[in-house]
């Protein structure tokens, strides 16, 4: 017998009373909901170590990035152009490209990613990234991170996110909520631990 | 009465700033839990949810790893299937070696240590990095984690900085814990880069999905996999969950009872090998199986591995994870090792005081403490019952069953506030060591009642 049929069948002997699933819906009800959406969402991001922007009428997209990171020289992005609430801008920042490299370990060095998000969570600052470029290194590898996500995408609480993501072709997804961080040493927070040192959420 | 457990935590308290430290600092972790889920009105519903989620998926566990097994492998994953440690290794060994895996990058995984699979590896000339700092930490000073999610919280800053002087060329003297962190944030890169493969534990398997989910604040997980095209990714089988609805629950749930966060910053969800790679998942059993059988102490199977109960604990803050015989420590920790191997591990079912905080605290509300509390019931049948608890409470039986005798002895008892100290601290006296011992009230319960002094 494969090891397989043997766990199986073990745990088709040992399994005494049998549960029935929970309704999840009660849960779903009773989960906190948010007046302010974008007040709750910036506040919450704080408390992660990273912040959120809300663009302002008038505003040029590339000018508040490049004026987040001033420093930044060596800029990836994944976003060619956005829909914001006040029309289409194009990203540019001399960004390349990811997928552009011969090898992930070639992004070692970048110095800000810009990536679009799908969706925030009011409750904890999460912000969902389907993987959308075949290098997902990107995501994780840069020194700061740029995550453009709509104003609209704000959801109160985790239950009414998840039905909405997708991994889409590449498999893959993530919410990130926050810069790297640890507390390894000691319990002192630091940020950058291995991932992204510094994240700007702009309410696009 | 001496225990394992009682004299290795003599020796931690020896270190008296480092035992303090230990016990506050785990403390205001517990209070940044207590703290972040007063903020959710619906946190009891949410811990009553995830206990429920739990009953159903570990009664169903058949069902649902077949159909974790189905999806994961339509979206081009390939499973195995481990009944025991040994077996796990060997399959990672094996592919490891098909590929010609040299350089291999971890992320923490507790049934890695679980299953001595470091060990294993490095015997086969592979070398083995471990990706979180405070792991990497541990594997550098060749120790073991004293603690689930804050693995070396019983390390201080300066042996960090030593050890870094000497293995990643720190300055000597800075021992800043941004300057350490950074150094190693540098010097894990290129062995992110270098390495052939890369592998995880999972805290979630999705059964209507067959993805793995992997929370972590560091973003190791996703370094590690993002580098290499070849991932292994491997979970006790209890790990799984229904659906994404159920992800809900528990991601909302994790890092709050584990370190008082909202979320963990990384939540990453693995469905499809990438693009020219390949993706392995290894269902692990080990001993899981047969814990379904036992009706007291099955729920030990819905443990979401969060530390929480660690974290509460008055036992495990003042006498260290090191204290403990099994690699968990802490009220998880004691009855996993019971369930593991009772003849072995009984020592550490006395490092509990039946306060019932971990219980309290616990995400998926497993009977921590009602479980220990059973172990200390069955311990006879072990054959390991302490001689001088049950000479003692063989005594207490004759008290409690003979009232006249109770009532005198009750009456006598204040005498005992005037012994001279070493009469009560003293080698004979087991309650007396590292405890001070109650002062016995003038009158009892019994003479106020009957002097009407009792209010209503």
């Amino acid at each position: 017998m494969s090891s397989r049929e043997m766990i199986l069948a073990n745990i088709r002997k040992n399994t005494q009373t049998k549960y029935e699933k929970p309704d999840y819906r009660s849960i779903e009800e009773h989960a906190i909901r948010y007046p302010d959406l974008i007040g709750q969402f910036t506040e919450v991001m704080k408390q992660m170590g990273g912040q959120a922007v809300l663009l302002q009428e008038g505003d040029d997209l590339n000018a508040l990035i490049r004026s987040l990171y001033p420093e930044a020289k060596r800029i990836a992005s994944t976003v060619a152009e956005v829909d914001t609430a006040f029309g289409k801008q194009t990203v540019d920042c001399g960004a390349f490209h990811p997928d552009t490299v011969a090898a992930p370990g070639d992004l070692d060095g970048t110095d800000l990613a810009i990536v679009q998000g799908r969706l925030g969570v009011c409750e904890n600052g999460a912000v969902w990234i389907e993987q959308e470029v075949e290098q997902r290194a990107v995501y994780f590898i840069a020194e700061a991170l740029v995550i453009l996500l709509d104003r609209k995408a704000l959801k109160n609480n985790m239950h009414e996110a998840y039905p909405l993501i997708e991994t889409g072709k590449y498999g893959f997804g993530v919410f990130i909520s926050g810069p790297s961080k640890t507390a390894d040493i000691e319990q002192a927070l630091v940020m950058g631990a291995h991932g992204a040192r510094s994240v700007t959420v702009v309410l696009v | 009465m001496s225990t394992k457990h009682s004299e290795a935590a003599e020796r931690f308290q020896k270190n008296k700033s480092l035992a303090a430290w230990h016990d506050e600092t785990l403390w205001m972790v517990r209070a940044k839990r207590d703290k972040i889920s007063r903020q959710l009105p619906e946190w009891e519903e949410l811990r009553q949810m995830a206990h429920d989620i739990k009953m159903y998926s570990n009664s169903h566990l058949d069902e649902l790893l077949t159909e974790f097994e189905r999806n994961a492998t339509a979206n081009g994953a390939v499973v195995h299937w481990a009944k025991d440690a040994e077996e796990y290794c060997r399959i990672v060994h094996g592919i490891l070696n098909d590929h010609g895996v040299h350089h291999f990058i971890k992320s923490k995984s507790m049934l890695a240590e679980e299953c001595g699979l470091n060990d294993y590896l490095e015997e086969k000339g592979i070398e083995v990095v471990e990706s979180d700092l405070g792991e990497r930490i541990l594997q550098l000073m060749h120790k073991k984690p004293s603690h689930i999610v804050l693995p070396a919280i019983h390390i201080k800053k300066e042996e960090i900085g030593e050890l870094f002087v000497r293995e990643m060329g720190t300055e000597p003297g800075n021992n800043d814990q941004t300057y350490l962190t950074h150094a190693a944030r540098k010097n894990l890169r290129h062995k992110f880069i270098e390495a052939e493969a890369a592998m995880t534990g999972a805290n979630f398997a999705v059964a209507s999905t067959g993805e793995c989910v992997v929370c972590t604040n560091e973003g190791n997980a996703d370094m590690g996999t993002s580098q290499p095209k070849l991932q292994i990714t491997a979970f006790g089988l209890e790990k799984i969950v229904p659906d994404r609805e159920a992800l809900g629950v528990f991601t909302r749930l994790l890092a709050r009872s584990g370190t008082g966060q909202p979320i963990t910053t990384y939540t990453s969800h693995y469905r499809k090998p990438r693009p020219g790679g390949e993706l392995h998942i290894i269902i692990v059993d080990n001993g899981r199986s047969e814990i379904l059988a036992d009706r007291d102490h099955v729920q030990t199977l819905n443990c979401l591995r969060c530390g929480a109960c660690m974290n509460t604990c008055p036992v495990y803050r003042r006498s260290g994870g090191y204290s403990y015989t099994y690699f968990i420590p802490g009220p998880i920790g004691i009855n996993l090792g019971m369930l593991k191997a009772p003849e072995v591990y009984y020592d550490n079912v006395s490092a509990c005081s039946l306060c019932h905080s971990c219980q309290n605290v616990c995400p998926a509300k497993v009977d921590l403490a009602d479980q220990i509390y059973n172990w200390r019931q069955r311990l006879q049948q072990y054959g390991v019952a302490s001689k001088s608890k049950k000479f003692m409470s063989d005594g207490m039986k004759q008290l409690m069953e003979h009232p006249a005798l109770f009532n005198a002895a009750l009456g006598v008892a204040p005498l005992a506030n005037h012994l001279p100290r070493f009469m009560m601290y003293n080698g004979l006296n087991d309650w007396g060591k590292e405890h001070d011992m109650p002062r016995f009230a003038q009158e009892s319960f019994n003479e106020m009642w009957k002097k009407n002094k009792i209010q209503k």
